[in-house]
């Protein structure tokens, strides 16, 4: 009695599959997938919000007058300026945020859990509050500053120097999160193997490692370049506005919002550019989460 | 060379203490279920896990020592390791993968690589040294394991399930093939399974880990003969009791008693082992010369070639193997009430 049944549910299954082949199958999922009442509406309201201001953006640039925006005086300067203080705050970071990362990752102690929310608080402090924080530890009064200042000679705030410390502060967080989350992903059974091979730690970290963790370091490098292009309220705060010295571009546009719409807006288009540019290459880490 | 590994720690739940010693070319095979601290003897032997307490011995010298605070890093080590699921390097090709040992040893680029290419061609694998892991079947991708593990010539071989991840008809070739290496292989290795077959065609030594501890070592022959933990037993596919003996018969639980012909020399507690094939089936109470017969409520386990497993539970519980003819006849399929009886002289008998 039972055999046949069983024949017969066997044979109904590759039928199934064979109906649904094509539009079938779209249609089913559909209907499977349907989202809350009003789920769509609103969640087409959160994107209208976040692309309408990039949209004006774009349509209401003066992009006849683009070349002569761009080569007005100062904004060359701050071009230049702003990619030298983002890519030097993206290399302090990947000098020190690296082995920061490995030793929040990979190592055990007391206080771990407080070493990483002390060294994330940037991502989440106000940055002007972050350029206040800099100025009291190192402006020339400043808890490490007057040591600095009165020892060395050296004077941090107000300077280039202190900007490119300004946008670290801000954007080597990002690569930490990153860069740890890739080491923790990838686990010690790789450096386990190098070790059995005769691999030392530092060769295990050189050849095994930093290869296999190269996409996280990117995306976190990426993000902390973003993130250290656009910095306005810590660097302001600590390293001021100085034309040439430490006024980056979003210094700059926010200056010339006052006097000069057209230079304002110019400037935006190229960070917009950049921040495309960076979306772009982070594409494989962000916007397919396994 | 040889291995000496007494060895005490503690993982999560799992305490493990196990003494293992390893002789001249032998391969030891540590058996034993899922769980029960394989690996991580394994892993301590490499190092890759401190121990708690014990030492690690290989040829005379001292790898770790906990009384003394000796201990040689996993990189110092003179060992070859096959992972599980191997571990290959997924960003360095299959020569790369073989010749990172070489390299990481300081041996130039070129030699390494020549090295690494003769070792894939020993490994079958003249084609693929390009190839990357991912591009690699699960056979080719344990030959390029193997290959990366002895080519630095360790002199200890520690093997955790090389052929666990590849399907029944791989594993029989490679099973082959891994013999042909270890044959020639002149270190000591250490070889951890949970397949029967494998310990018995791959080592020449068996220890039996169970929760942490050594419940058995042995040749194979002596395990798979004289199993001493239900584990090997029902791996070995052997009914296995245990109790002391009295009145010249071994008592078991609930009043029941296991006679057989040659327990009158022995006495405690023993072990007695019957062979499923020696257990015969019947409907009512056997008249005859059957010294032990037991009732209890049939069950079909499976079937294997020409013959069908049978369990019968009852207070004492036991496992046929029956032909498909008896199974009509008797009406195993119907479940119900069954009679097993077992002839004295097809109990064998071992101290417990």
């Amino acid at each position: 009695m039972t055999m046949p049944t069983k024949a017969g549910g066997a044979d109904s299954g590759p039928a199934l599959s064979l109906r649904s082949g094509g539009r079938a199958t779209r249609a089913y999922r559909r209907s499977a997938r349907r989202a809350p009442a009003g789920f769509v509406a609103l969640a087409a309201i959160a994107v209208a919000f976040l692309v309408l201001p990039v949209v004006g953006l774009v349509v209401r640039s003066p992009w006849r007058d683009l070349p002569a925006d761009l080569t007005a005086p100062g904004v060359l300067t701050a071009l230049r300026l702003s990619l030298v203080c983002s890519l030097s705050a993206v290399a302090i970071s990947v000098a020190v945020g690296v082995p920061l990362a490995w030793v929040l990752a990979r190592l055990r102690f007391r206080g771990r859990g407080l070493v990483r929310a002390l060294v994330l608080l940037p991502m989440v402090l106000p940055p002007v509050v972050g350029g206040v924080a800099l100025l009291l530890a190192f402006g020339r009064n400043g808890l490490i500053g007057q040591w600095l200042d009165r020892g060395f000679g050296i004077t941090l705030p107000f300077t280039t120097g202190g900007a490119v410390m300004a946008e670290t502060f801000v954007a080597m967080p990002f690569l930490i999160i990153t860069v740890e989350a890739g080491l923790r992903a990838l686990g010690q059974r790789y450096e386990d193997a190098a070790a059995t091979l005769g691999a030392g730690r530092w060769t295990t970290f050189r050849r095994v490692t930093l290869p296999l963790i190269a996409p996280s370091l990117g995306a976190g490098a990426a993000l902390a370049w973003a993130r250290a292009l656009g910095e306005f309220g810590a660097t302001i705060t600590f390293a001021g506005n100085l034309p040439g010295r430490t006024q980056t571009m979003p210094l700059a546009v926010y200056l010339a919002l006052e006097n000069n719409l057209g230079t304002a807006m110019a400037l935006s288009l190229v960070m917009l550019a950049i921040s495309l540019t960076v979306l772009v290459a982070l594409r494989g880490h962000w916007f397919h989460p396994r | 060379m040889s291995l000496h590994a007494d060895i005490a720690l503690q993982i999560g739940a799992l305490s493990v203490a196990a003494d293992i010693a390893v002789e001249d070319e032998q391969v030891v095979g540590l058996l034993g279920p899922n769980g029960a601290g394989k690996t991580t003897l394994l892993r301590a032997i490499a190092g890759l896990t401190p121990l708690a307490a014990g030492r690690v011995v290989l040829d005379d010298e001292v790898l770790e020592d906990t009384a003394t605070g000796v201990r040689v890093a996993t990189e110092k080590r003179s060992i070859g390791v096959v992972f599980q699921d191997y571990l290959l390097f997924p960003h360095l090709s299959a020569l790369d993968n073989v010749a990172f040992g070489l390299r990481a040893r300081r041996t130039p680029r070129d030699v390494a690589r020549r090295r690494a290419a003769e070792w894939l061609a020993k490994v079958g694998l003249d084609g693929f040294a390009q190839a990357r892991p991912r591009a690699l079947s699960g056979g080719q991708a344990q030959r390029v394991a193997l290959a990366r593990a002895l080519v630095t010539d360790p002199r200890l071989l520690l093997l955790d399930e090389p052929l666990a991840a590849l399907d029944a008809g791989g594993r029989a070739a490679l099973r082959h093939e891994l013999q042909r290496h270890l044959a020639g292989f002149s270190g000591t290795c250490v070889l951890v399974t949970h397949d029967l077959i494998e310990a018995v065609t791959l080592a020449d030594r068996l220890v039996v880990i169970e929760a942490g501890r050594v419940v058995q070592a042995g040749s194979p022959e002596e395990v798979s003969l004289h199993p001493r933990s239900r584990y090997v037993a029902d791996l070995v596919g052997v009914n296995l009791y245990r109790g002391p003996v009295s009145d010249g018969a071994i008592a078991l639980p609930y009043g029941q008693r296991l006679v057989a012909v040659d327990d009158a020399h022995l006495s405690g507690d023993v072990f007695a082992v019957v062979e499923p094939h020696a257990v015969a089936l019947f409907r009512d109470h056997p008249e005859g010369s059957p010294r032990n017969v037991w009732s209890g409520t049939v069950e079909i386990l499976d079937i294997m070639g020409d013959r069908v497993r049978v369990r019968v539970n009852g207070p004492v519980s036991v496992v046929a193997e029956v032909t498909p003819a008896a199974v009509a006849q008797l009406r195993l399929g119907d479940g119900g009430l069954v009679w097993a009886s077992v002839k004295a002289t097809e109990v064998s008998v071992y101290p417990a």
